[in-house]
């Protein structure tokens, strides 16, 4: 009993949350259980050949079944859930690419937004970060491993974090600057003198634009500060800081599973430290054809994306793309549940951490039956080890006369989102589309 | 009447319009010609029993009213008329005439209905991309290096060849390519001083639109670093610094400190601000100065702090117009215009002289500011615009990541892996594009020229014989030369946009004709749909196949059809020119290219160098095309149906002056839409405008 007390007295760890967002989809067959038969899509517009073989995963709980794409997470199934049977809902007018990242955690509905051919409004974890990210240096941090150097794709290919409709929270994308960002508090003091005459030079010019022009331009103010909180914070967790013994990066290139891990790690030790709670993680842009090295698995440079459109030539390389994205999400599962927390829990047991993709299939793009991998139990709040199917038809989506059907069972992936935002503490009822809560999921 | 004056009398005229009753002199137009037309061929599909293809419902539209009520609509119904994509093409044609008659008068009310609107779509207030701050930074401290390198820049001078003033290109000139060339790219620059991440082009836009341009705190973070790292860096000092003396240099006499610093920061601030200082932005800075010269401070330091924090300042990093009363386009004053001109034509400040011209109130005089656009024409700092609009306007970054086939196309490597051909070929239209400009030539030269500039690794490329050493990487030797053979000549059958639009071993005519639909014509296809099929590659017999007859599934679906038949035959035009840009006759398996087909419906052609002269057939709409782009540019935003007039005014000057690039670049500049500002009415209503989620949610 005494233990009881101790515990007690233990300050219990925060919550944190995270995602990492993978582009392009997945190769149904490899990733999704009773699907390893099915056909291969070929021409999209008659998935015949992708429904047969299919083996109807029950609505509901089923055991946790590791597919080949998803054998990585092997040491961690006790801490997973898979989740299938969730769709989002396209709004014609944007690339089917741009829209599946850009919107992945947006707060809006479809046709709900009027400024921006995006139904893109404030993202999950900004919104989260309303609540949780107060105390914390950074509100929210964003990752990305999009070293691509050709200016090839607009922004909404290459983000998923966003503060509101075309305000787009960038990512860190190279390994030495998130680490200055996080752990370089110098040249931040340094700027202090000239931040008071630069706020009165914005307050007089604020004064001079009209209504939206004043809406749009709080950034500057916001901006500002935002930095100087964040400076004020660091500065009381320079000593914990100093502990957490991160070296900087090297400046030189990295194999790409090597750069993905390093990023990640910057973001494990930001979530160890309390530098944020929320943070976000996007492992490649969507689309964007320019190849990449991935190291280990190709001998050239490959476009996972012109792959994807071709999975019948593809799909051995495809399945190891995919296969190597679930490999660095299982690395920092397993990072993640190596750090001890204050009361004996891991950082995982305290973390929300969803795996994901907007499409369901990199070659048919739909929006339909998504992938997606909850992660810990965001302080015993989820319940983990087992398989969520929420739609009586997971799997591909009928085309008729050019049209998707509406896919009738399919769950919003808002309720997803709603379910977590309510385990971080979230005093709300809805989120963007949802129509209620993932209850399989609670613990 | 000139056009600002035009503008002032709309602006007069216009108040007394109700915005939303808008009474047309005739609304006979409506019943005699638009109507029969509409309920003959039309609503069939578009409207009649329930039917609305394409969201479109005309049966609805009962009056002129209803019409010019949505512009964006009625632009549309013109366009599909126009380029005769409607009715289709298995519905009986319009009769001789009615299709002309028709245009003319919906355009009519097209351009009634957007004078009316009274106003132009704003452009929200915005930061400077990195490629403007990078000129601002530069121009504003008379900086002899560059801030940091741009590999925004694809091309880089080294022979000096660019001198607009003279009015013409030399016969020879020297270039290095950005592609991969890193070491020729290695400016003089300022030491320690690392960059903010590259702004992302729009999609169909450029990268200085006002609503993608928005600030966070790591950019803000990387705005304040960038303003200390500036004036800290190790070579930050009288030989880089062109206002070094003027303005860092301690004043003699000390009891005139005080006035010497607030003159010199009135002068510094009055160009970073880009007009003048009020007086209470101006004290503060002095006293912000003068403090730092109490406490210890040398002169020098004391000024390089004032310089850091106008470098971190909104009134230098954001660009923006002062909102009008009530919404209705109102002219700029002459700062607002100097400002929108030198972003437009040096991507920067504007320098003393129009400021200068600001001042006294001159340069919103027609003539003087035509006087100014001849002048800018002429600086060197026109590099600028020639480093950011052509590149983009052409999207030639996707030659960067084109990778064509190693094992098929050996020598495209040149100095494997790094060098490429692809680098001498994105210069050659760059250079085109340059000499149309500074020779101020007829913009159909995009589509035809009788020159090109090539490197003797291009004329070899293109079976020209050359016995030259073929040079390269790291300098490239380009030479004018005539162009006899159609083929060539122009931007469109450049190797670049043929290689960029391919896949590694096999040409993609979809890709090309996207690229011909939004680059040449503006006109860019909806995003392609999801389920796009991938080619038949593998099944057996399709080996014997041509890429039209492996493409034939995708016009049979009928899904797929709409898109193709505008798309087809733009890009099968170009089949003759395989993956790399060269011309071919006959594919790998032996079988004849065959590149023919019908532009718009009207204009049949059977190879690539007829296809041309259909273009050119249509060089008015090509004409209206680049100015639209040519206008987003200028004013960092999209074009709305409220530019319409302006837009075919300015194209019916540039015709009439046999397509000169000056005359439409001097019409964009003296366009209303140009030279006004408007707070911006929403033509459509908003309804969650309002709230704008910051970065922060508590405001």
């Amino acid at each position: 009993m005494e233990s009881f007390g101790k515990e007690a007295a233990v300050a219990k760890p925060a919550q944190r949350i995270a995602w990492f967002y993978v582009p392009i989809g997945v190769v149904r067959r490899g990733f999704f259980p009773g699907e390893a038969a099915a056909g291969i899509p070929k021409f999209t517009g008659s998935r015949k050949e992708m429904a047969e073989g299919v083996r109807q995963i029950p609505v509901g709980v089923s055991p946790l079944e590791l597919t080949p794409t998803m054998k990585p997470l092997e040491k961690m199934r006790e801490k997973v859930t898979l989740i299938t049977g969730m769709d989002r809902t396209f709004q014609p007018g944007t690339d089917v690419h741009a829209q599946c990242a850009s919107c992945f955690l947006t707060s809006a509905s479809a046709f709900e937004v009027t400024q921006s051919p995006y139904p893109l409004d404030r993202s999950l974890d900004h919104v989260i970060a309303d609540t949780v990210g107060e105390n914390t240096p950074f509100r929210t941090l964003e990752f990305s491993c999009n070293s691509h150097k050709d200016n090839k794709e607009s922004m909404y290919f290459d983000n998923i974090s966003w503060y509101g409709t075309g305000h787009v929270a960038p990512s860190l994308r190279d390994p030495g600057e998130a680490y200055r960002r996080l752990f370089g508090t110098k040249e931040i003091k340094a700027y202090r003198n000239i931040t008071d005459l630069v706020l009165e030079n914005a307050r007089h010019l604020r004064r001079q634009l009209g209504y939206s022009d004043q809406q749009k331009f709080n950034e500057y103010f916001d901006s500002i500060r935002t930095i100087e909180e964040q400076t004020e914070k660091l500065e009381k967790m320079r000593g914990e800081l100093a502990r957490a013994r991160i070296e900087e990066p090297p400046e030189a290139h990295l194999p790409r599973g090597e750069y993905i891990r390093l990023m990640g790690d910057l973001m494990v030790v930001a979530l160890q430290t309390g530098l944020t709670n929320v943070a976000s993680f996007m492992v490649g842009p969507e689309r964007w054809d320019t190849p990449y090295l991935f190291e280990s698995l190709f001998q050239k440079p490959r476009s996972h994306h012109g792959m994807s459109h071709n999975q019948g030539k593809y799909i051995d390389d495809l399945l190891k793309v995919d296969h190597f994205h679930m490999e660095q999400f299982a690395y920092l599962l397993e990072k993640m549940d190596a750090i001890r927390e204050a009361n004996g829990t891991s950082l995982l047991d305290n973390t929300i951490f969803t795996y994901g993709s907007g499409l369901g299939d990199g070659a048919t793009h739909q929006y339909s039956a998504l992938p997606i991998v909850v992660a810990g139990s965001g302080g015993g709040r989820l319940a983990t080890g087992k398989h969520v199917n929420l739609s009586a038809n997971t799997g591909s989506v009928p085309k008729k006369d050019g049209k998707y059907q509406k896919v009738e069972g399919g769950t919003p992936l808002a309720n997803l989102w709603l379910t977590q935002a309510q385990a971080m503490g979230l005093k709300t009822e809805r989120f963007a589309d949802s129509t209620g809560t993932v209850s399989q999921l609670m613990a | 009447m000139t056009n600002r004056q035009r503008i002032a009398c709309w602006i007069l005229t216009l108040v007394a319009w109700h915005p939303t009753g808008i009474c047309y002199a005739d609304d006979g137009v409506f019943a005699e010609v638009v109507r029969p037309v509409f309920q003959q061929s039309c609503v069939k599909c578009h409207g009649r029993d329930g039917k609305v293809k394409g969201k479109v419902d005309l049966l609805g539209i009962g009056g002129t009213a209803d019409l010019v009520s949505d512009l964006e609509r009625l632009e549309t119904i013109i366009d599909v008329l126009d380029e005769h994509e409607m009715p289709p093409e298995k519905e009986p044609e319009l009769k001789p005439g009615v299709r002309e008659q028709l245009v003319l008068e919906l355009r009519k009310l097209l351009h009634a209905g957007a004078r009316a609107e009274k106003g132009y779509a704003p452009t929200p207030i915005r930061r400077m991309n990195r490629f403007q701050y990078n000129n601002a930074v530069v121009d504003l401290l008379k900086l002899k290096v560059v801030v940091f390198p741009l590999p925004e820049k694809m091309m880089r001078d080294r022979s000096g060849y660019f001198r607009p003033e003279t009015g013409k290109m030399p016969g020879q000139l020297v270039v290095s390519s950005r592609q991969l060339g890193k070491s020729a790219l290695i400016e003089p620059r300022l030491a320690g001083v690392g960059p903010f991440p590259q702004d992302l082009r729009a999609e169909h836009g450029f990268d200085n639109r006002g609503d993608h341009l928005t600030l966070s705190p790591m950019l803000m973070e990387a705005f304040f670093k960038l303003s200390r790292r500036i004036v800290q860096s190790s070579n930050f000092d009288k030989r880089t610094v062109g206002i070094w003396q003027e303005f860092f240099v301690p004043p003699g006499k000390k009891e005139e400190l005080e006035s010497e610093v607030r003159e010199r920061l009135r002068v510094f601030l009055g160009r970073a601000f880009r007009q003048p200082v009020e007086k209470g932005l101006l004290e503060s800075y002095v006293g912000h100065v003068m403090g730092q010269l109490k406490s210890g401070k040398e002169f020098p330091g004391a000024m390089k702090e004032a310089v850091s924090a106008v470098l971190a300042s909104p009134q230098f990093l954001y660009l923006y117009d002062k909102p009008s009363e009530g919404g209705e386009a109102e002219l700029l004053n002459g700062y607002e215009l100097a400002s929108r001109l030198s972003f437009f034509l040096w991507g920067s400040i504007p320098d003393d002289k129009l400021l200068e011209l600001a001042g006294s109130g001159k340069l919103v005089e027609p003539e003087v500011l035509a006087g100014e656009v001849r002048r800018m024409l002429l600086d060197r700092k026109l590099k600028r615009f020639c480093d950011s609009f052509p590149a983009q306007w052409l999207q030639l970054e996707r030659i960067i990541s084109s990778l064509p086939d190693e094992t098929i196309y050996r020598d495209f490597y040149y100095a494997p892996p790094n060098y490429r051909t692809s680098m001498d070929m994105m210069m050659e239209p760059l250079l085109l594009f340059e000499t149309v400009l500074i020779e101020n030539r007829s913009i159909l030269e995009f589509i035809d020229s009788d020159y090109t500039y090539r490197t003797p690794r291009l004329r070899k490329w293109h079976g020209e014989p050359t016995k030259e050493r073929l040079g390269g990487p790291v300098t490239l030797n380009f030479k004018r030369q005539p162009v006899s053979d159609k083929r060539h000549g122009g931007v469109i059958t450049n190797a670049a946009v043929m290689t960029m639009t391919s896949g590694p071993d096999e040409t993609k005519p979809i890709t090309r004709g996207a690229w011909i639909a939004g680059v040449i014509f503006n006109d860019p296809p909806e995003p392609p749909p999801a389920d796009v099929p991938p080619l038949e590659q593998q099944k057996e017999g399709t080996e014997t196949l041509t890429i039209r007859e492996r493409f034939a599934a995708h016009r049979e679906r009928a899904d797929c059809a709409g898109c193709h038949a505008q798309l087809d035959p733009l890009g099968f035009a170009f089949e003759n020119f395989d993956p790399v840009g060269r011309w071919r006759e006959k594919y790998e398996n032996g079988r004849q290219v065959d590149a023919s087909g019908t532009l718009f419906r009207k204009h049949r052609f059977s190879n690539v160098v007829e296809f041309k002269q259909a273009l050119l057939e249509e060089k008015d709409r090509f004409t209206r095309a680049f100015a639209e782009h040519l206008l987003s540019f200028a004013l960092g935003r999209e074009i709305t149906p409220a530019d319409s007039p302006a837009l075919d005014e300015l194209v019916g000057q540039t015709i009439s002056d046999d397509y000169r690039i000056r005359t439409l670049i001097e019409g964009v500049v003296q366009s209303a839409p140009f030279v006004s500002r408007s707070s911006g009415i929403s033509r459509k209503t908003s309804s969650s405008g309002e709230s704008k989620p910051a970065i922060t949610e508590k405001q």
